[in-house]
């Protein structure tokens, strides 16, 4: 028998990255420890059928522990802590990678520095995550969502993070929207988010060529963002609106000639 | 921040390439978000995401900040010392700095509710 067959029956917990499969929470561990005894019983036990009357019959488990509990736990070692070590904690290569980012080509980092740095990143995850945590429970939610995560930054003082973050966010949205509907119009509304960033170089004609009022494809909603708020119901209106917010196109180019 | 190529951004999605793939792992980050009380019972899907990112400027951050320490030492490896220092010298790293001052183990650093109060920006 497959050890992943009967975990089947019980609820999927995520897989860590070094590849133990089954992480004990609470509840569940019991559930775990059962599949244990049905593994001790396929050994010793003559009769399969008594596989499923485990915990009405514990006479018949013999190789249970000797507590008469019928949620005994058997040859499980006793749960300790919920996490392994290198769980509670971000990938090291990674944490390194982004501090290479930032860091001139030069520098050196000491171990002792980098699992310092990977330790407090796992301290600011639950520090915002019991902030963000508290805020659902008084306002009776049981989710903890994104909007939670950035109020809970902005209360703890890293408020220059809301903004960045509130960008990603919504970018991440408009994405999975693009990939799921066919619906470009929610870019109109985002146009000045994407102000600094969306700034194409003179001379990117191809775009008002390709551009078409009324497509959605990921292209043509990627050339509105870039004209930053265009509104392909009212051409002039919206030259004149994004204009203004992306003012250094330069006298050379005028990417709303084309509707003119 | 990484700027997307002139046509590889735009013709790819328009946003640097859409938002992934992501720097840190979204399984871990739930479980980090998980284990830290008893009662976070349900996590968005979008949660970890934000994290992911959050994460990522606050390593930036605070490697910033352990740099500026290691160069006024005229010195070109940042070790743990400065990024205690670092710790130490921000108001907002306050919740590190049982973190940063036990060498080793990671104690569960008190709410810094009382210097919140005293240091509102």
């Amino acid at each position: 028998m497959e050890r992943g067959d009967e975990f089947s029956r019980f609820p999927k917990l995520a897989k860590s990255n070094s590849g133990l499969g089954i992480i004990q929470h609470g509840d569940s561990s019991n559930s775990i420890n059962n599949v244990n005894n049905i593994f001790n019983i396929t050994d010793n036990v003559s009769n399969a059928g008594n596989i499923f009357n485990i915990t009405d019959n514990a006479s018949n488990a013999g190789n249970i522990s000797d507590t008469s509990n019928t949620n005994a736990v058997s040859t499980m070692p006793p749960p300790g802590p919920v996490l392994r070590e290198q769980d509670q904690y971000m990938p090291i290569a990674n944490v390194i990678r982004i501090m290479r980012r930032i860091l001139p080509p030069h520098a050196k980092i000491s171990d002792e520095a980098k699992e310092t740095i990977q330790e407090c990143v796992s301290e600011f995850i639950s520090f915002i995550t019991g902030e963000a945590n508290e805020r659902c429970q008084s306002e009776q939610r049981k989710t903890v969502t994104a909007e939670d995560i950035l109020c809970a930054m902005g209360k703890l003082g890293f408020d220059d993070y809301m903004e960045p973050l509130t960008v990603y966010l919504t970018r991440y949205r408009q994405s999975e929207n693009e990939r799921t509907s066919l619906r470009g119009d929610t870019f109109l509304k985002r146009g000045n988010a994407y102000g600094p960033m969306m700034m194409p170089p003179h001379g990117v004609a191809p775009f008002n060529a390709g551009f078409q009022e009324g497509t959605t494809d990921a292209t043509s909603a990627a050339a509105r963002a870039i004209m930053g708020g265009y509104n392909h119901g009212a051409p002039p209106g919206g030259a004149a609106g994004s204009s203004s917010q992306q003012a250094p196109f330069g006298n050379n180019l005028d990417p709303f000639d084309v509707f003119k | 921040m990484r700027q997307a190529g002139t046509y590889s951004g735009i013709l790819s999605g328009g946003i640097s390439g859409k938002t992934g793939p992501h720097l840190l792992p979204l399984a871990r980050i739930k479980k980090i978000m998980k284990k830290s009380g008893e009662d976070v019972k349900m996590i968005s899907g979008e949660s970890p995401i934000v994290f992911s990112k959050a994460c990522e400027l606050f390593i930036k951050e605070l490697t910033q900040r352990s740099w500026m320490v290691t160069m006024q030492g005229k010195r070109r490896t940042l070790n743990k010392e400065d990024v205690a220092s670092a710790v130490m010298v921000t108001d907002l790293f306050d919740f590190l700095v049982n973190l940063v001052s036990e060498s080793g183990h990671s104690g569960e650093a008190p709410p810094p509710l009382e210097l919140d109060t005293f240091t509102s920006s």
